[in-house]
């Protein structure tokens, strides 16, 4: 296999729990992550490959311009 | 007055009848009088971990319903110092005891012991509010595996939701080669993803197996699973003891030592 299976599980398990935690279907976290990056974009320079959001059950981070990578 | 420590982890089969087996009785070696009090109605188990399947007469529900009484339902490990088993129903299921009689219960006992620990049924349903109405803390037992850590993480938004604010982890069944060659989450993996403290890791051991066919403890025993249980039993008594680190290189002489422990 070329691709270590833990970076698939840690993947997988990422987009489960921002489904869970939010209660809302993978398909919706996504729309969430687009919306997101839409609004922001409006506001200041972002590229779409640096532009990623967490969601923990207290907060959401959204992380751009590549920081905390 | 005794803590009340609930040992759960949403889904089934992670281990948590065994740490609860494992961390009684490694407590009361240290001294403590600990209770275990088995809260899976119908699927009865706790007592076959400890290897005390054939000593029971009366168990929780009789309690509750006051058919016995309390001193008549425990069940004295004669192992251990101060170990007590109070059993499940393995006829009764779930609602046959309400969250405010199993509070009721435990505060009724908790001046007589150290340690209470309950055993905790899978799932998210009556049995699991059961077993976390009268409890202090929780360790939240999981594996490295893709379900069970969403399962926990459910779990511990649960315990939050319902005011119990210490929540610790227990990783359980680490495969040490599997993680160091990437198909195994690490220890660092899952803390990153589950943000609560962590008590313990067990490494995946097959004297747990062992163990537990013949009804007894690994803890205190040796080996790498009897020593982690026993680690956590000491940070459970707020001993500071640091996470063992599996994942460093063996050495020379650890190599020379598991040469000649093969057989």
């Amino acid at each position: 296999m070329s691709v270590h299976s833990v970076f698939v599980a840690k993947e997988r398990l990422k987009n489960l729990l921002i489904s869970d935690r939010i209660q809302c279907t993978p398909d919706a976290a996504d729309r969430l992550t687009k919306d997101l990056y839409l609004t922001v974009s409006k506001y200041m320079e972002i590229n779409p490959d640096h532009f990623d959001i967490e969601i923990t059950r207290n907060d959401i981070h959204i992380k751009y311009a590549g920081e905390n990578k | 007055m005794g803590e009340v420590i609930v040992i759960t982890s949403g889904k089934g089969g992670v281990g948590k009848t065994t740490t609860t087996a494992n961390i009684g009785i490694g407590l009361s070696r240290l001294g403590k009088k600990v209770m275990v009090i088995d809260t899976d109605l119908g699927l009865r188990n706790l007592d076959v971990v400890l290897g005390l399947e054939n000593r029971i007469v009366y168990n929780i529900v009789d309690v509750i319903e006051g058919s016995c009484r309390l001193k008549q339902a425990l069940i004295k490990d004669k192992r251990f110092p101060e170990l007590y088993l109070l059993p499940s129903a393995q006829t009764k299921d779930k609602t046959s005891i309400s969250p405010e009689q199993m509070k009721k219960l435990i505060e009724d006992i908790r001046d007589d012991f150290d340690f209470i620990l309950l055993d905790c049924p899978a799932g998210i349903e009556q049995g699991f509010q059961n077993a976390i109405a009268g409890a202090d803390r929780a360790i939240v037992v999981t594996t490295p595996e893709v379900s069970a850590i969403r399962d926990a993480d459910r779990i511990i938004g649960l315990l939050e939701a319902s005011g119990i604010r210490k929540n610790e982890l227990l990783i359980n069944r680490l495969r040490i080669d599997m993680v160091k060659r990437g198909d195994m989450m690490s220890v660092e993996d899952v803390t990153e993803i589950l943000a609560i403290d962590l008590l313990g890791v067990i490494p995946d051991d097959e004297q747990v197996v062992i163990a537990t066919n013949q009804g007894e403890p690994v803890v205190g025993e040796d080996g790498m699973a009897g020593s982690s249980y026993m680690n956590i039993c000491r940070r459970l008594l707020g001993e500071e003891i640091p996470i063992e680190d599996y994942m460093k290189p063996e050495g020379f002489l650890e190599k020379i030592s598991s040469f000649f422990h093969r057989s």
